[in-house]
């Protein structure tokens, strides 16, 4: 299912100032590729400057050092190419479900007419076909998240970005979530970057697996999931038993121990 | 036999920050009220006080029926409320944007925000003699009092609330396409609205107690300076009667904007729509 290059990451680098004209150094040297159609999944320890990684390719942040490209053009800046889905929720309380997923088309100038159609069906996709005219406030966690999914596919990016979107869900809504991630893909063939700090939610829903070290963050390993055998697992209790999954999780397990948690590392 | 665990907890007077029943809470509330006038009503009897610096309740409202039918006080109701309405709306049509300019790009709050918190420490009253010479005695300097009194207090709020709008809001629009424009119009102004309309109900009670000092100290017409007239004659009952028309308007412009609140901003409400 790997394509050509869509997104190429060479040696990002980004230092922040601190107090006293001090810098302190988030990401080193980071390179890596994301393909067409991949489900590409940032995963590292907390604090390991995933988060920062993702934001640069959003153009939300400049790295201090490194070159970012998609589809070949240099990132500069934010722009609809690469559409980017919160951990908190970001739904316009004051758009009702079917004008928060025509907002981006709107921003863009396609027709009214266009944009109905097109937030329809995204609306269909994510599964919210009977709140198409309720305001956020009235949605669930889960709900404002499919919202913000499907405003961002019917802005129709080159990319699609996730910083831990079903972090701040329960664990049941969250593999609904993943399940739903996985038929989306299916269906729109989009390519995605997703950071997250779940084993099991990496596992299921990447294709590669770009593991963050911590502190400066920089790519200890670049993974493909190559148990699955290129097929995407429907549901999350499938993907347990497929052979490869343990050996892959547990290799996993050990990096992240190796990194340590935070306290050890300063105590 | 009831078994023990569906004995009921009793309920009990003192329980920290326990609900009551809504009965409860609304007779109490009257009942502070009842406990008020009973101890006006009744201490010229008891002799606590001289019926002529506190009239009791009745003769109050007996006052104020004699001023809006027989002495005009509705036309200074009207002039009052005109002097707290365009001025409100002068400070909030500067305020307003100001405040949102200023919360959203930090160079217009650099440039604006030392000019305007120390405008804020400057005591609107103060004003008052400067203001009365250039202006006259007209409703002028009453009006610029009202406006300076407002202005520089409801920007910071603002400004405050707009500084609160969630940078991922702004972001998550930048993500779509959205220009610096697009985004002030589309996301920041929509955002920051419910706590503009929030902010201009909590000045509008500042507007008002301005309003009476502006009347007393200077002033021919209006509710505050009926009052003054009153104090002249030695009539403490229609001063009193004045001090409860203002509480009562003060009560109705809150309601007004409270309602408008929930009239502009219906999205906000949990359930149903």
């Amino acid at each position: 299912m790997s394509g050509a290059v869509k997104l190429s990451a060479r040696g990002i680098s980004k230092s922040f100032p601190v107090a006293g004209g001090k810098f302190i150094q988030a990401v080193r040297d980071v390179d890596f590729d994301v393909h067409e159609n991949e489900f590409c999944v940032l995963l590292g320890p907390s604090g390991c400057g995933k988060s920062t990684v993702l934001r640069m390719i959003a153009g939300l942040e400049d790295p201090t050092g490194g070159r970012m490209e998609l589809d070949g053009h240099e990132i500069l800046r934010p722009d609809r190419e690469r559409g980017m889905v919160f951990q908190s929720y970001t739904s316009f309380d004051w758009l009702t479900v079917q004008k928060n997923v025509e907002y981006g088309m709107k921003l863009n100038g396609v027709p009214s007419a266009e944009r109905r159609d097109r937030a329809d069906k995204f609306i269909d996709l994510v599964k919210l076909t009977k709140f198409r005219n309720a305001y956020p406030k009235q949605l669930s966690g889960g709900m404002k998240q499919r919202v913000a999914i499907a405003r961002t596919l019917a802005n129709e990016p080159s990319l699609l970005l996730m910083d831990e979107p079903f972090g701040a869900l329960d664990a049941e809504t969250r593999w609904n979530m993943q399940e739903l991630m996985i038929s989306i893909m299916e269906t729109t063939g989009t390519t995605v970057v997703m950071v997250t700090h779940d084993i099991e939610e990496a596992l299921f829903l990447a294709d590669r697996i770009v593991f963050i070290s911590r502190h400066p963050g920089t790519v200890l390993q670049d993974m493909t999931t190559d148990f699955k055998g290129g097929e995407r697992v429907r549901r999350k209790e499938d993907v347990l038993t497929v052979p490869g999954y343990a050996e892959m999780e547990r290799d996993i397990m050990k990096l992240m121990r190796e990194q340590g948690s935070e306290e050890e590392q300063e105590a | 036999m009831p078994s023990p665990n569906q004995r009921r907890r009793t309920w009990r007077w003192f329980d920290y920050k326990k609900p009551i029943p809504v009965h409860w809470a609304i007779a109490l509330g009257v009942a502070c009220w009842a406990i008020f006038f009973a101890i006006w009503e009744i201490s010229v009897p008891l002799g606590w006080v001289t019926p002529l610096l506190v009239p009791p309740p009745q003769k109050v409202l007996g006052a104020l029926w004699i001023l809006l039918a027989e002495r005009d006080f509705l036309s200074d109701i009207g002039v009052s409320i005109y002097r707290v309405v365009v001025s409100f709306a002068a400070a909030s049509l500067v305020a307003v944007p100001l405040g949102i300019a200023m919360g959203a790009f930090r160079s217009v709050e650099a440039f604006f925000n030392p000019f305007v918190s120390a405008w804020r420490y400057l005591p609107a009253p103060s004003f008052i003699p400067i203001l009365l010479m250039w202006f006259g005695t007209g409703d002028m300097p009453k009006l610029a009092l009202l406006f300076i009194g407002v202005v520089w207090f409801l920007a910071t709020l603002v400004m405050d609330h707009t500084r609160s709008v969630r940078t991922e809001l702004i972001e998550t629009a930048l993500t779509l396409g959205g220009n610096r424009k697009q985004i002030l119009w589309t996301v920041v102004v929509p955002a920051v609205m419910p706590n503009v309309v929030i902010a201009m109900r909590q000045m509008l009670a500042v507007s008002w107690t301005y309003l009476v000092i502006a009347e007393i100290v200077a002033s021919s017409n209006g509710i505050g300076a009926m009052m003054m007239r009153a104090k002249r004659f030695l009539h403490t009952d229609e001063i009193i009667a004045g001090i409860l028309v203002i509480g009562v308007l003060g009560l109705l412009f809150d309601y007004l904007f409270r309602f408008a609140h929930r009239l502009l901003f219906p999205y906000l409400e949990e359930h149903g729509r």
